[in-house]
């Protein structure tokens, strides 16, 4: 059927509705839905596609998330404003000393740490205070920071300003200081928590996370994951071989993330603990065991939180 | 849209970049909802969305000295949006668990279906279908046919030609058709024309 043509494909359909095809093909295509019910029928499905398409309705970004965003652009604004302030005065910025330090984890330590107040804002999320939330009270949301559940005796803590404890007063005047200017602080700190000592012995979970960290923004990286609302996590029980790999790692100090990330794109974990006046982040392979310390890097997190 | 009187999109970028603490914030909360939908409807998981749209929120308040105003802001933050969540979707292909476009996994969701009519089943099998294709195809689908973006502006998105655009939704658009066929209500009811027969007769 030469002049008639046979009947149309889906695909040639759809790019003819697409304006794609023209000229004496279109001419075509046009006489032939004409006279072809079958075509019509399957011309108006296609349309039909499109108008299904645009009558599901947007979907609303979950609270979690807003409140994920609104915490990493705070810090993202809080880093500019000490890297600003910082260079100003000629010195390397903050992060750039992390950054440095952190890079191929063959370093050094950083270079000398100028205590004050400008980190004091990032700092304050990284602590985890027992028995297992920081909580950080950000103009006009709590966001519940829970790096580390300590299992079920303490599940309830992470969501609540009254039953866990509550960051130290130094450390939120010190947050306050720094994000005024980003979020009206509402500080309300309750009494200081002792922080647990080998946390990595006893039983903690591991953040379910999918984010592929690099090796030349491990540190910033890091950081940004310290920052992330508990309730934006999942969590899942590690094993004893990673709960192996993690007290020896750890050492006997405080661990406050425990994480499955990617790490140049192959499956590791990052654990950071707090390692005297800073943090120490490490990317274990997963291999990784209390009788193989198998570490693909490390970088420390320099520390503005604990004041002079 | 912003209120009478308040910023542009391009002047908050411009305040941001001067340093103003607060205008990247208020530019974003001003688009967040739909860069929202933009890279749900792109990476098909919410958690990946999430992760997608953090990268992208801190590469665009670092990068905002590089916006040169070549486009609308809007056209910019989608790109990097859209940008991101490929970023993803990349990195997700090389791990195994996580494949799309499963016909099986897509065959398990719609089976479930109960009565099609329904907008939540509606939605649930538009998800489901969105997954099958190629993520490229569904970027462009997505931002003309869900977010009702011109092909000029998604060709700009996506930093393409128009030409590629059509392609890409023309394609996406018969790939979706035997799946969602079903939920066009009474439009095919009666005179429903199947797929196979439609496909294969050409």
């Amino acid at each position: 059927m030469r002049g008639q043509m046979t009947h149309l494909d889906t695909d040639v359909l759809a790019e003819f509705r697409a304006g794609l095809i023209t000229g004496r093909r279109g001419a075509r295509i046009t006489a032939h839905l004409g006279g072809c019910e079958r075509c019509t029928a399957l011309d108006e499905q296609l349309a039909g596609v499109r108008s299904l398409l645009a009558s599901v309705p947007a979907p609303t970004m979950p609270d979690s998330v807003a409140q994920r965003l609104d915490t990493v652009l705070a810090a993202e604004v809080a880093q500019r404003n000490a890297a600003g302030r910082a260079a100003a005065r000629g010195e390397a910025a903050p992060a750039d000393q992390a950054e440095r330090a952190g890079g191929d984890g063959t370093r050094e330590s950083p270079a000398p740490r100028r205590p004050g107040g400008n980190r004091g804002f990032q700092r304050l999320a990284l602590r985890v205070l027992a028995p297992a939330a920081a909580v950080v009270v950000l103009g006009a949301g709590v966001y519940g920071l829970s790096h580390l559940n300590l299992g079920s005796s303490s599940s309830s803590a992470a969501s609540s300003t009254a039953g866990g404890a509550a960051p130290t007063a130094p450390s939120v005047a010190a947050g306050a200081e720094s994000a005024g200017h980003v979020n009206a602080p509402a500080a309300n700190p309750s009494k200081a928590a002792a922080v647990p000592r080998g946390i990595a012995r006893a039983g903690f979970s591991v953040v379910a996370g999918q984010r592929n960290l690099t090796q030349a923004n491990l540190a910033q990286q890091v950081r940004v994951e310290l920052l992330v609302p508990a309730s934006a996590r999942r969590t899942q029980t590690p094993t004893p071989q990673l709960r192996g790999c993690v007290a020896k790692l750890a050492d006997g100090h405080t661990v406050e993330l425990v994480e499955s990330v990617h790490f140049e794109g192959k499956p590791a974990t990052l654990v950071v603990a707090r390692t005297g006046a800073e943090d120490t982040a490490w990317i274990a392979a997963p291999d990784c065991s209390d009788t193989y310390r198998h570490v693909l890097a490390t970088t420390t997190l320099s520390s503005g939180i604990s004041g002079p | 849209m912003p209120d009478e009187g308040a910023p542009a999109d391009h002047e908050l970028l411009r305040r941001h970049v001067a340093g103003d603490a607060d205008a990247f914030g208020e530019l974003f909360r001003r688009h967040r909802d739909r860069l929202w939908a933009v890279a749900l409807r792109t990476v098909c998981d919410p958690d990946e969305a999430a992760d997608a749209l953090q990268d992208a929120m801190v590469s665009a308040f670092r990068r905002a000295a590089d916006f040169r105003g070549e486009s609308a802001v809007t056209t910019w933050l989608h790109r990097i949006v859209v940008n991101a969540s490929l970023d993803r979707l990349r990195r997700r292909a090389a791990r195994p668990a996580l494949s799309t476009g499963d016909e099986q996994a897509f065959e398990a969701l719609v089976a479930q279906d109960g009565d099609p009519a329904r907008t939540s089943d509606t939605r649930l099998d538009v998800d489901a279908a969105l997954r099958l294709l190629p993520p490229q195809q569904r970027a462009a689908l997505v931002l003309v046919d869900m977010l009702g973006f011109s092909v000029a502006d998604t060709a700009a998105i996506l930093d393409t030609s128009p030409g590629t655009v059509k392609s890409r939704c023309a394609r996406a658009r018969a790939r979706l058709l035997p799946h969602l066929v079903h939920l066009q209500g009474n439009r095919s009811a009666g005179q429903s024309v199947s797929p196979a027969q439609g496909g294969d007769t050409a």
